[in-house]
């Protein structure tokens, strides 16, 4: 079915009451803000980015870390290339990213595939070499098969790898516990107090992981969720499958995406990741420990937190937290907009980025940015 | 880097696989795919190298599609 046709059958459900619906995902996101699927859609509906940028939660204390080990020890850090932008909280004549440490001379080299890693090693194999690896389970799963596969000696892994579902939990969990909430009043639709009403669930990590992670939020919560593809359509589907269970009072999980993600997911890849890593607590830059939703190295021989000083405890001022004034965390957790952060387009721009949600092709600031939205 | 792309495989060695798209060739790691039958010409959703799951030719050719929207400059 083409756009036009499910815009059709979304206007003609019945509109009884606002209704936000989350995306934990770049990928969607990118999509609905490049395609203007926003304004599209009837009044009432809101499409709230949330958790969907591993780069923008990565720890600021790995970057930190990262930046050391590339400075302070013989070497080659590799690292997907959205990382080496990524400011830490440190002064203004001191290397606060990646990218600074390499024009200073360290050796930092942007990757975009575990496979250039290993390529790597076998060029320079006497060069000790570091694979700094942040992402979600999409990411997770070919670093697992890369490990499974046996890695060169001269290779070690720092990894802050995490999982999608958590962060979800922890969300809900939030709005069930006002302690737990920021500060910050909830600017996105405050006359009711739900951070989503519905989920468009990550197609891409279901495809690994199946679609079963994603129960919880209908048996435990009683919301609506669809598993979505990254086309106008594919989202146009889930948001019309969870505008209609909400219209028809039930709620259950949907596949929309049937033709790549399958219910049990990649089986040979859940096997690789519980092969070689651990399932632990873990942080979220800005957001702080989310129970069980961080990966770690099973093998500590090949964990680079095991094999180098432990640069990420050194203190520092604002360890671990987003930048001064910089509201990525509040962006993270789908409690504003991008635009309503006052950084975003003035102090904090692509070429200038003060937060990470800003480097990111997935960040959701990077993204609005990119659409144009103001 | 959550990015997948719809790749068609050229040819196969082992794990390792020629894959197209668009006329770009990469090489693309099967080990994810180990239990399923793949052989040339099938469409992979490729994920940083590594395939994640076989897809359709139609389904490959939606997404090329949304990615040269998504890419044009603007």
């Amino acid at each position: 079915m083409i756009a036009q046709e499910w815009l059709t059958k979304i206007r003609a459900l019945p509109q009884n009451s606002p209704c936000k619906i989350m995306n934990v995902c770049g990928g969607h996101e990118r999509t609905l803000s490049l395609g203007g699927v926003r304004t599209v859609l009837p009044a009432g509906i809101e499409l709230i980015p949330g958790p969907g940028c591993p780069v923008c939660v990565c720890p600021e204390e790995d970057i930190y870390a990262a930046i050391q080990l590339a400075l302070r020890e013989k070497v080659v850090v590799a690292t997907f290339g959205d990382m080496l932008r990524v400011p830490i909280n440190a002064g203004k004549q001191t290397v606060r990213s990646l990218e600074q440490a390499r024009a200073k001379g360290a050796k930092v080299h942007p990757i975009s595939s575990p496979l250039e890693v290993v390529a790597l090693t076998q060029q320079q194999p006497q060069q000790k070499i570091v694979f700094f690896a942040a992402g979600f389970e999409t990411t997770m799963a070919p670093l697992a098969a890369m490990l499974a596969q046996g890695i060169p000696q001269n290779l070690s892994i720092l990894l802050s790898g995490r999982l999608t579902w958590p962060a979800v939990a922890k969300l809900l969990a939030m709005e069930n516990d006002p302690v737990l909430l920021p500060a910050r009043k909830e600017t996105v639709n405050p006359s009711h107090s739900r951070i989503f009403d519905a989920l468009v669930a990550p197609g891409h990590v279901a495809t690994v992981m199946g679609t079963g992670e994603w129960e919880f939020v209908v048996k435990q919560h009683h919301l609506p969720v669809a598993v979505a593809g990254f086309t106008v359509e594919g989202l146009l589907a889930a948001f019309y499958s969870v505008l209609r269970q909400r219209a028809e009072g039930r709620c259950f999980l949907d596949n929309c995406y049937p033709q790549v993600v399958k219910p049990a997911g990649n089986l040979t890849a859940q096997k690789c990741l519980k092969e070689t890593m651990n399932v632990v607590d873990a942080q979220w830059r800005g957001i702080g420990c989310i129970p069980r939703s961080g990966f770690e190295l099973k093998d500590r021989q090949i964990d680079a937190r095991y094999q180098f000083p432990d640069y990420t405890s050194e203190g520092r001022e604002r360890r671990g937290e987003m930048p001064a004034g910089c509201e990525c965390a509040q962006v993270i957790l789908g409690r504003i907009y991008p635009k309503e952060c006052r950084l975003y387009g003035t102090a904090c721009t692509p070429r200038h980025p003060i937060g990470p949600c800003m480097v990111s092709d997935e960040g959701a600031c990077r993204i609005w940015w990119s659409a144009g939205l103001k | 880097m959550c990015l997948g792309i719809p790749m068609q495989i050229i040819n196969i060695q082992g794990y390792n696989a020629q894959c197209e798209a668009k006329g770009i060739r990469r090489e693309v790691n099967l080990f994810l795919l180990q239990d399923e039958a793949i052989i040339v010409g099938d469409f992979v959703l490729v994920h940083v190298g590594y395939a994640l799951q076989k897809m359709t030719s139609q389904e490959a050719q939606t997404t090329w599609e949304l990615l040269d929207q998504l890419m044009a400059p603007t």
